[in-house]
């Protein structure tokens, strides 16, 4: 258990917000590529 | 038709929202806690990935068991987009929680029971995916996913409590958890903001999957499930 | 019961053919042997090391040569497209299952007897009868842990291109619990249980046997079937 209080760490935070935040975003970026490849051999 | 499709990007965009609502809260906002100080913050998107996560999943198990009682297009659909997106939030977990463990233990990487979990989970349901993969004829696609869906998500307690008891033989780094009011509601947000955008990607990766199989019936007209088959597989 | 009978042939079937090609079960074995030498390279030759790690080299090296063993087991059919022929007889799909299990659990116990006293001589481990038949009795369990979505696995993947990928892809993770509960228990075997923990592990591997039997059971009809 760790007793004490961690100084600091923002360093941390923000990577750990940023990347989940870039995840999300280029999954969603990814389906609606897709998406939009589908449809179009679909009206091919 | 579109008036569906509109009502369900409704639930993308308020999920948009609500994460950045309830990010902010969680960053700027909520108190500090009191060991941890700022490194804690981090859990107002781990535990909604964490919990959201395990929700993919087990909507994936339900429409798995549909998909196999109805062999119906949309459940396979479904069961491959609940996957999917399980998939990405069990990845971002990881990295999460590997971020958080450095400041908080020093290591990178420490063998906790829910993050190894999670870990054999991650292995576990992108086979699932690698499976499908191989797989050209639709209708067996379907079931080969769900039976691969099934039988890894009963193999998810066995593995918990495996790796449990290999740990409760070392010292267990117990994650202090003490929530104070003010941090109750950036939590309660996060998750909920999660939730509704997962159910907008699941229906999106549905939907696409759904384009696909037409895009496949409509290439190749003659392909019925031959009698052994095997060099067609 | 018919059920049981069925199984039965489907057994007696696969044994007679590995009688009959004798050298794959041969080559499997050597595998086996070369796997655990492969592992003390890696460790290096500190003795005391070597020990501790026994029971999970051998475990590791009677998982990898499951795999093969699996592989094999369907390609016999595939390769003579016998399994059209076996569906085409009134063989119930489960019974069919039911007999592979049973063919491939008993090949997996063929390899511990081999396996286990080349271990013990590598690493330097010695063991009474009592630990032997302990031994036995784990691995039992966890050759019945292992064939059963092997089996239901194998069947699968064996009408794929990629088998030889798919097939450990698919499995390794999933039996890892097998694979901590026979390592702790043959660790426990080897080198003493002062706390009696060896019942929780043989328990878990026990559950896992129980529920995968069932469950596979349940699902390699569908698995089989020819579309819809």
């Amino acid at each position: 258990m760790s007793e004490g209080v961690i100084i600091g760490g923002w360093n941390y935070v923000i990577a750990a917000y940023a990347i989940t935040g870039a995840g999300l975003v280029g999954y969603v970026w990814s389906l609606i590529a897709r998406l939009r490849k589908s449809h179009n051999r679909e009206e091919d | 038709m579109s008036q569906r499709m509109t009502r369900i990007h409704i639930f993308g965009l308020v999920g948009l929202l609500m994460l950045l609502v309830g990010s902010f809260m969680g960053l700027f906002l909520a108190p500090q806690e009191r060991y941890m100080g700022d490194v804690q913050r981090i859990m107002y998107v781990h535990l909604p990935t964490a919990w959201n996560g395990m929700l993919c999943y087990t909507f994936a198990f339900g429409f798995a068991i549909a998909s196999i009682w109805q062999h119906k297009p949309k459940w396979d659909a479904l069961t491959v987009g609940a996957i999917e997106v399980g998939v990405l939030l069990n990845a971002l977990l990881l990295i999460q929680g590997s971020i958080w463990a450095r400041p908080t233990w020093g290591v990178w990487w420490d063998w906790d029971v829910r993050l190894t979990t999670s870990l054999i989970m991650l292995l576990l349901f992108a086979g699932v995916l690698a499976l499908r993969s191989f797989v050209q004829d639709p209708e067996r696609r379907a079931v080969w996913t769900a039976i691969a869906t099934l039988v890894a998500f009963v193999d998810v307690p066995l593995v918990y409590f495996c790796v449990r008891w290999w740990r409760s033989l070392h010292q267990v780094q117990s994650t202090p958890e003490t929530v104070s009011a003010g941090m109750v509601w950036p939590l309660r947000i996060n998750s909920i903001a999660l939730l509704l955008l997962v159910i907008w990607m699941v229906a999106q990766r549905a939907r696409l999957e759904l384009i696909r199989r037409r895009n496949e019936q409509v290439d190749e007209p003659a392909k019925m499930a031959p009698v052994g088959g095997l060099e067609n597989v | 019961m018919r059920m049981i009978s069925q199984a039965w042939a489907v057994v007696r079937k696969d044994l007679l053919l590995e009688w009959r090609g004798r050298s794959r079960i041969i080559s499997v074995l050597l595998f086996g042997v070369v796997t655990l030498l492969l592992f003390s390279f890696a460790v290096g030759p500190d003795s005391v090391l070597l020990k501790a790690a026994a029971g999970g080299f051998l475990v590791l090296a009677l998982l990898l040569s499951s795999t093969l063993g699996l592989s094999e087991s369907f390609r016999v059919e595939q390769e003579q497209r016998a399994i059209e022929g076996l569906l085409l007889l009134p063989v119930d799909p489960v019974a069919l299952y039911y007999g592979k299990c049973l063919s491939n659990t008993l090949f997996l116990m063929l390899l511990a007897p081999v396996l286990t006293p080349v271990a013990l001589f590598f690493y330097n481990v010695n063991l009474d009868l009592t630990g032997f038949l302990t031994l036995f009795g784990l691995w039992t369990l966890a050759a019945a842990g292992l064939s059963a979505p092997g089996t239901l696995y194998a069947a699968m993947t064996s009408r794929l291109q990629s088998q030889d990928v798919l097939l450990p892809l698919l499995l390794f993770p999933l039996v890892i619990p097998v694979l901590m509960g026979s390592v702790k228990s043959v660790t426990l075997v080897l080198t003493g249980d002062p706390m009696s923990q060896i019942q929780s592990w043989t328990l878990l591997l026990a559950s896992f046997a129980i529920i995968y039997w069932s469950l596979c059971g349940l699902l390699f009809p569908h698995a089989i079937e020819e579309g819809t």
